[in-house]
């Protein structure tokens, strides 16, 4: 069994004496990388080439002009964006490769922006953060959360990577809560915080489901009705109140209406045959803010079907018949501006039998006369 | 209970003890009762007519005291009053709390947090903070009246002080003007906790008392044809 031990001891000498030759003429396998500021100077050195090493430069496989060059040593002036790339230099003769960068140009952190919401009142809060510029190359975000002297625990969101949650553990608290946050990158560090009480940042998330719909034979209704948000854990004991928000397409005017209780609502004012926008926000009962708009719902009341036009002779048996309801003109008519100004009143051709028939009226009594 | 001659905290101790052994008078009258419902929704009412009428009284005052108790990022530790009644719950403690603990605790801090609201006033410097405080007090004293009627029509007995228990403002040794503004502070905020987390507690008597509601609008149905 001694013959193995001299084969093995060779076989580790070889390997070392490779490894010894490849570190001594070949640069590191990865490539450095390097971050500098968008608009600052930099000069590259072709690693540990002396300065007067006849050396050719190359960015992303492109060459670079030599007039660049400061002996061996690259300078770019007035980085832009454009510069991020793999940079490498070579022995100008023998095309080895002796040095690579992975330069970055971008910028230190802004101020971020930091802002909190409690869309799941009691359950927690989550807090959200952007920088109002991009840097351009990666950062790292820290948020801490203070209840008064207590650090609380910001659960990453598992989706949105500038979200992170917080679960109430006391309710109805005098003690505010602070969230800081720390962001910085390879040129840089800033920090913001923010300081609120519990029942400021409440806001639900839009009522869901918002469906409007003509009622049957009533030309100046529509029924609204539209669900809870789902992210609201607990209406019993917390219950919403909406606000309901209405227009016809055609005016830029809202009604509003304010809902103490309940998910449904008739609107009774509807102009006839004009569709409707209608929207619906929520707030809790008493603290915090309104919701965003919802998804909005459209609708037109509904209309009975389009008659042929009457001729004045028959005029006395339809004002009978369009007392109790408001018809619309025929769809070939012209929209009347006079209609909308007295909110779907009687049409023209009402008004004009009424006159003929006064008119009528009048000349049969002074025939009698 | 020390009363020094003269003593302005001796005698607010004393005031204290008296106002806590009056009997609160039940809100309404039990003949043809129509059950706790309507003095639930009642009591429910008056802490939002306290908590509006508190953000008024709470501004002026805070500004009286001035920098830094009026400033909006103002966020002190909680250090001293610890007699005051914290509405601070724990989420599931709240939740599993039954009506007649949740009615119990709603009386004994209203209770506590007017006598404290009464020592404020005899302190108040102008004439218009004492009319504002004393007025905010007669409306703190109707909606303990409130509660205690729907306590009694509800079967539960009022809470009664034990001996030694009497809230009673026992400030440090060296109580100084900055420590009693802080306190003045926090009486104030605690008070505005109080108001919202009664409105969600009598929210949730309101919701297990009374059958499902009709929906309420406020926008008149009369406007239909």
């Amino acid at each position: 069994m001694a013959a193995p031990v001299p084969w093995a001891c060779c076989a580790v000498l070889a390997a070392a004496a490779a490894v010894v030759y490849a570190q001594r003429h070949s640069p590191q396998e990865t490539p450095h990388v390097q971050y500098e500021r968008l608009g600052s100077d930099v000069t590259l050195p072709c690693g540990t080439a002396n300065w007067d090493a006849a050396v050719t430069w190359r960015v992303n496989g492109t060459d670079l002009a030599p007039d660049l060059l400061n002996g061996s040593q690259l300078v770019l002036r007035g980085l832009e964006l454009g510069h991020s790339g793999l940079y490498a230099c070579f022995h100008r003769d023998s095309w080895h490769l002796r040095h690579q960068v992975l330069l970055n140009v971008g910028l230190p952190p802004r101020e971020p922006v930091l802002s909190c919401r409690s869309n799941t009142y009691p359950k927690g809060f989550y807090c959200s953060w952007h920088l109002p510029t991009p840097t351009y190359i990666p950062n790292t975000f820290n948020v801490t959360v203070l209840h008064g002297s207590k650090i609380m625990v910001c659960e990453k969101d598992p989706a949105l990577k500038n979200r992170c949650h917080i679960r109430y553990m006391h309710l109805f608290s005098t003690v505010k809560y602070k969230v800081s946050i720390s962001v910085s990158n390879a040129l840089g560090h800033n920090a913001t915080a923010i300081t609120f009480d519990e029942f400021t940042i409440v806001k639900p998330d839009p009522p869901e489901n918002v469906v409007a719909r003509p009622v049957p034979s009533n030309p100046r209704r529509l029924e609204v009705t539209w669900q809870t948000p789902s992210t609201w854990p607990d209406p019993e004991s917390f219950p919403l109140k909406f606000f309901l928000r209405y227009r016809p397409l055609i005016l830029d005017q809202w009604q509003h209406v304010e809902l103490s209780d309940g998910t449904a609502h008739t609107i009774t004012d509807a102009y006839a045959g004009k569709e409707y926008i209608i929207q619906v926000a929520a707030k809790d009962n008493e603290i915090g803010t309104w919701s965003d708009w919802s998804v909005a719902a459209h609708a037109t009341p509904w209309t009975e079907e389009p008659r042929h036009l009457t001729t004045e002779a028959q005029a006395p048996e339809t004002t009978a018949s369009t007392t109790s309801s408001l018809a619309p003109p025929p769809t070939t008519k012209i929209c009347d501006p006079g209609e909308l100004g007295s909110g779907g009143g009687p049409s023209a051709p009402f008004f004009i039998s009424v006159l003929v028939t006064l008119a009528l009226a009048a000349a049969a009594g002074s025939l009698l006369i | 209970m020390d009363f020094r001659a003269g003593d302005s905290w001796g005698m607010l101790a004393c005031l204290c003890a008296v106002l806590w052994h009056l009997p609160a008078v039940p809100a309404h009258n039990r003949t043809g009762d129509p059950g706790p419902g309507p003095s639930i929704q009642k009591t429910y009412d008056l802490t939002r007519y306290l908590e509006h009428q508190l953000r008024s009284l709470a501004g002026t005052y805070l500004n009286y005291l001035g920098p830094p108790f009026n400033e909006p990022d103002f966020n002190p530790p909680r250090l001293g009053a610890e007699t005051l009644p914290r509405a601070t719950v724990n989420l599931e403690v709240w939740r599993s709390l039954n009506d007649r603990l949740r009615l119990t605790q709603n009386y004994e801090a209203y209770s506590h947090l007017l006598c404290y609201l009464r020592g404020l006033n005899r302190q108040a410097a102008t004439a218009e903070l004492r009319r504002s405080l004393a007025h905010f007090c007669t409306s703190l004293q109707g909606l303990l009246g409130s509660i205690a009627g729907v306590m009694a029509a509800l079967g539960y007995p009022l809470p009664q002080p034990l001996p030694g228990t009497e809230p009673t403002w026992t400030p440090g040794p060296a109580h100084s003007d900055f420590l009693q503004k802080m306190d003045d502070f926090w009486l104030l905020k605690e008070l505005q906790t109080w108001l919202w987390r009664s409105a969600k507690d009598f929210n949730r008597l309101k919701k297990k008392m009374q059958p499902p509601a009709a929906a309420v609008t406020l926008h008149l149905e009369a406007h239909g044809f």
